[in-house]
């Protein structure tokens, strides 16, 4: 470890410091994704900055901002806003459970001013930072099996259930997988993991009939079999795959991909962005920007285990879980290995919210490198 | 002061942790290099067969249709021909709100309001997934006009198309007809195999005549454009190496000559009635009207239901074609076939019948329309007595002089390669015997009606001038032909025919009683050419319009209410002495045959033999020059 740049107490908390300990590779890889994101934006618009490429750009500049200062906000600060941020999103899902607006014939959106808020997105860093901060004060045998984990078994369960009923199904499982995963990082026996897993195979063919709506089921028949409705939710699959096969080891080219360019592609900016820069940059763009991903998930994995604080880690490894999942979700979505669901690939697809909160994540793992040897009271 | 109150633990949770996240970093790149395989099997594996479904996208062929043959006279005159057409299409779907649209584009262009009720109606039927033509025949103006409001016409492209026009309106619109747009029972009519081509927006096919009957010739085959399309089948870009070019569709050569034709058209003006020319030695057809006619380009656009009534309704019929259609009773016309059946069966000509205007026989008195007194068989054909063929007819008997007229083409549909032809009849006992099974045996009463072409017999003009051709052929029995050529690819000729089984005197005979008949006969105050030595041959006819009640019988009804008045026929050949044209006129309710028709051949036949150069050089004789010099420019 390189602790020659201090030289002595109180040294680490100028912000000068702070700034030469922020992880700087991070940043780039960030910017990197974000910028080939631009990049794509552009060519599917047709070469152009609107409607998408220039307001990604500019939002990523404003959260890049925006992370680097969060990056340096001292960990005690994150951790004592940990239970206040997670109340605040579940309280704006229940809201939107009642007065939501509707988009697509979902309740995800909530209007507060001019504002558009989507506290799925919220709620995602809140159960980080709040599962983040119950295992902090919790022994490692409690960890492994005890009562105490029905406390982060609601934390998880309760906006899981609300964003499920939004219905917003891809995001729910998002937000239980990663707090499942949290919960096994933080040290759940690996034998109530297993009989979890097992149960989960054993629940969801059962919710798959009795639990899901029309179009979810519809959705998840689609994607086993899209054939068999080809113009109908098989056509989302179909032409993804279309779009990444036809790209081939180089791509077509910058602005040269026809099923982007002509519309074939639907969702083309946002979920499936992917394959829009699959048809255009080939194997070798999707290969590199893959890598890239990689990258962000060590770098993330590397400062949770550097961390000196259970909160750091668990915070951390939690951010690093929900990247993580997204990609890998979204990747197999859109290459016809899962079903269509409304992830987004992280800084690559165009949308604020997502952006938003994902950045503020990557600030958490900031603040955690730099305040990495903090210990970090329990009240 | 900071410090965790669970510091023993400390160790054991850090521990616990690095193993986790090394597993779920693990796990991770797992699943990112099964991301990555999946795109090795997509981008690798499988890219050729994705690309291809790409283009499968990407690209779209639109049929571009060919542009139809030409129509031709025997000079090469164009008698119908293509014109650039811009219009409007509408693709129709489940969400386009046509009323909405249509109320946009009157805006734009002039529609009127049974403009547009038609426009819906035809949106309406037309065949599923066809884009509809709403709006033809705009003006630059209007084009460029709506072209730049598109954005605000959902479903509205503007296109240059080809649209049929007739030159000459309506002289050729029975022979040539015209073509209109294809309806669904069409589409349905042609099978499973329809042609694409027919669901075009806009596309026409032959409903009439020529332009019916070979429309498959003039068709051609439809190309294709290799066009982008976006997802909602809008077209992005051309891609001209991609396109496959159409096939023409052949010219076809007509044997009419259209400066006969329109003569004919002119001569007609608002008289109702047929004039049919050939040339009496090849056959060619070179002159069919009907008149009066009607334009074919109404026809091509579209007819309101108020401009079609007006058509259908009219008395004078504009929508038949009387030359093929309208069989009458070829009057006195057929004297001649009687004739020609009497000299053949050794009947003297030098016979000689006296006329009182009156006949008794059989129990009942027989008209004439003179008192003509003493005649032989020249003179009752020059001056057309009804009493001496009554006995001429009576002496031969009806089947001999039925096999006449069969030979001379009366009874027979002739193939000239358009449809709607009537037979006619040509009755002999035969005939009675098959159809009339309560009184199966001609009667010796009919044969005198036989004798001057009243009774069951009927004819249509195309016929007559059949009949006069091998009259004045003598030779060949000569077939009509009207379509010269497909393409490259000449018809057989009408003189390639069987020979007239008749004596060549005996048919002398008959055509020098036809130039009788214009000599000093019936026809002589109507039926002068006045063009030096060429002079017409001909015989008048007067067909009977309707039974003519009691005191009326043995009048003519050449005058009183048009529509009771009788037909008048009038066969011609000329020149007189060396035959090449030969004619046959109809003026429907006419009234005396030589009056109402002689005068129509006369100024139609003038046409053919002053375009003829070899008869020009007989009527213009050239003028003596003293000195070739003079009147030389110096």
């Amino acid at each position: 470890m390189t602790v020659s740049a201090i030289r002595g107490p109180g040294e680490r908390e100028r912000l000068v410091v702070k700034l030469t300990q922020i992880d700087w590779t991070l940043c780039l890889l960030l910017t990197a994704i974000a910028g080939i994101g631009v990049v794509m934006l552009y060519s599917i618009a047709g070469g152009a900055w609107s409607p998408w490429a220039g307001r990604h750009l500019i939002l990523y500049g404003l959260c890049f901002v925006l992370m680097i200062a969060l990056g340096t906000v001292d960990l005690r600060v994150w951790f004592a806003l940990a239970y206040p941020v997670y109340g605040l999103g579940l309280l704006m899902l229940l809201a939107v459970a009642v007065v939501g607006h509707s988009t697509m014939g979902a309740q995800r959106w909530l209007d507060i001013g001019p504002v558009r808020i989507q506290p799925s997105e919220i709620i995602k860093i809140g159960l980080v930072l709040a599962l983040a901060r119950f295992y902090h004060g919790l022994s490692a045998a409690r960890a492994r099996w005890s009562w105490w984990l029905l406390v982060p078994a609601v934390l998880i369960g309760a906006p899981a259930a609300l964003v499920a009923h939004q219905p917003d199904l891809g995001t729910a499982v998002l937000i239980a997988a990663t707090g499942g995963l949290m919960m096994a990082l933080a040290g759940l026996s690996l034998r109530v993991v297993g009989i979890g897993l097992l149960g989960l195979g054993a629940v969801v063919p059962a919710a798959f009939f009795f639990a899901l709506k029309a179009y979810q089921r519809a959705r998840l028949l689609t994607f086993l079999n899209p054939e068999a409705d080809r113009s109908g939710a098989g056509y989302h699959i179909i032409q993804s795959e279309i779009a990444l096969g036809s790209g081939g080891m180089l791509g077509k080219g910058l602005g040269l991909g026809t099923q982007s360019q002509l519309n074939f592609l639907p969702e083309k900016s946002t979920d499936f962005i992917f394959a829009s820069m699959a048809e255009e940059l080939g194997l070798l763009g999707c290969a590199t920007v893959l890598l890239l991903y990689g990258a962000v998930i060590f770098v993330t994995l590397r400062t949770a285990a550097i961390a000196h604080s259970h909160f750091g880690r668990l915070a951390a490894s939690g951010v690093t879980i929900s990247f993580a999942l997204c990609v890998l979700i979204n990747g197999a979505m859109v290459m016809g290995l899962a079903p269509v669901v409304g992830v987004p690939m992280p800084l690559l697809s165009f949308g604020g919210t997502v952006m938003i909160t994902m950045m503020a994540g990557f600030a958490l793992v900031l603040s955690v490198r730099v305040h990495r040897y903090s210990e970090v009271t329990r009240g | 002061m900071e410090s965790s109150i669970f510091l023993d633990e400390v160790n054991e949770r850090q521990a616990l942790f690095q193993r986790r996240a090394f597993l779920f970093g693990g796990l991770a790149g797992a699943g990112l290099l099964a991301l990555g395989g999946r795109l090795i099997q997509l981008q690798v594996i499988e890219a050729s067969r994705y690309q291809l479904l790409s283009e499968h996208n990407e690209f779209e062929f639109v049929l571009s249709p060919p542009p139809r043959g030409l129509i031709l006279d025997r000079n090469g005159v164009v008698l119908a021909s293509n014109r650039p057409d811009f219009r409007l299409l509408l693709a129709k779907d489940e969400t386009t709100d046509v009323d909405a649209i249509l109320a946009r584009l009157a805006q734009l262009v002039p529609l009127d309001d049974a403009h547009l009720s038609r426009l819906k109606d035809e949106i309406n039927d037309a065949p599923r997934k066809a884009p509809v033509a709403i709006v033809e025949d705009m003006t630059w103006e209007e084009f460029s006009r709506v072209n730049v409001r598109a954005p605000e016409l959902p479903g509205v492209t503007a296109d240059m198309g080809e649209v049929r026009v007739y030159p000459f309106s309506g002289a050729f619109a029975h022979v040539v007809g015209y073509v209109a747009k294809v309806s669904a029972k069409d589409v349905t009519a042609t099978g499973p195999n329809a042609d694409p081509i027919m669901l075009n927006p806009g596309f026409r096919i032959g409903k009439q005549g020529v332009e019916k009957a070979f429309d498959l010739d003039l068709r051609g085959k439809a190309g294709a454009r290799k066009v982008e399309v976006d997802v909602k089948g809008r077209v992005v870009r051309q891609d001209p190496r991609g396109d496959i070019p159409p096939t023409p569709g052949s010219p076809i050569r007509l044997t009419l000559d259209s400066d006969i034709q329109n003569r004919a058209l002119d001569v007609f003006g608002e008289d109702s009635g047929a004039a049919v020319m050939m040339d009496c030695r090849s056959g060619d057809v070179l002159c069919l009207l009907s008149a009066p006619s009607f334009d074919a380009n109404q026809f091509v656009k579209g007819l309101t239901a108020a401009e079609y009534r007006a058509l259908a309704e009219y008395e004078r019929k504009p929508l038949f074609n009387k030359a093929l259609t309208a069989n009458y009773p070829p009057g006195s016309t057929f004297k001649t076939m009687v004739a020609l059946a009497a000299l053949e069966r050794g009947f003297d000509p030098s016979r000689v019948f006296v006329c009182n205007r009156v006949w008794n026989w059989g129990g009942r008195p027989w008209h004439c329309d003179h008192a003509h007194g003493a005649l032989d068989m020249r003179g009752a054909i020059a001056k057309s007595c009804d009493i001496y063929f009554y006995q001429t007819a009576l002496a031969v008997g009806p089947d001999h002089i039925a096999a006449t007229a069969r030979k001379f083409g009366l009874g027979e549909i002739h193939d000239i390669g358009i449809p709607g032809q009537k037979p006619g009849l040509v009755p002999d006992s035969e005939y009675k015997r098959r159809n009339f099974p309560k009184d199966p045996v001609w009667h010796a009463g009919e044969t005198p009606s036989l004798g001057i072409g009243q009774g069951y017999v009927s004819v249509n003009a195309l016929q007559l001038c059949v009949m006069a051709s091998r009259l004045a052929n003598g030779v060949t029995a000569v077939k009509p032909r009207l379509v010269h050529s497909i393409g490259e690819v000449a018809q057989p000729s009408g003189a390639q025919a069987p020979g007239l089984p008749f004596a060549p005197e005996h048919l002398e005979f008959v055509r020098s009683a036809m130039g009788a008949v214009v000599e000093f006969g019936t026809a002589a105050r109507y039926a002068q050419l006045n063009l030096g030595p060429i002079r017409m041959a001909g015989k008048t006819g007067t067909a009977q319009s309707h039974n003519y009640t009691g005191a009326a019988q043995g009048e003519h009804g050449a005058h009183g209410a048009w529509a009771l008045r009788d037909h008048a026929w009038f066969i011609a050949f000329a020149p007189h002495d060396a035959p090449r044209y030969a004619m046959s006129v109809l003026v429907e309710h006419g009234g005396f045959g030589a009056e109402a028709s002689a005068p129509k051949a006369v100024e139609i036949m003038r046409v053919a033999l002053l375009k003829d150069p070899e008869i020009r050089a007989r009527i213009v004789q050239p003028v003596p020059r003293d000195d070739p010099a003079v009147g030389a420019p110096t």
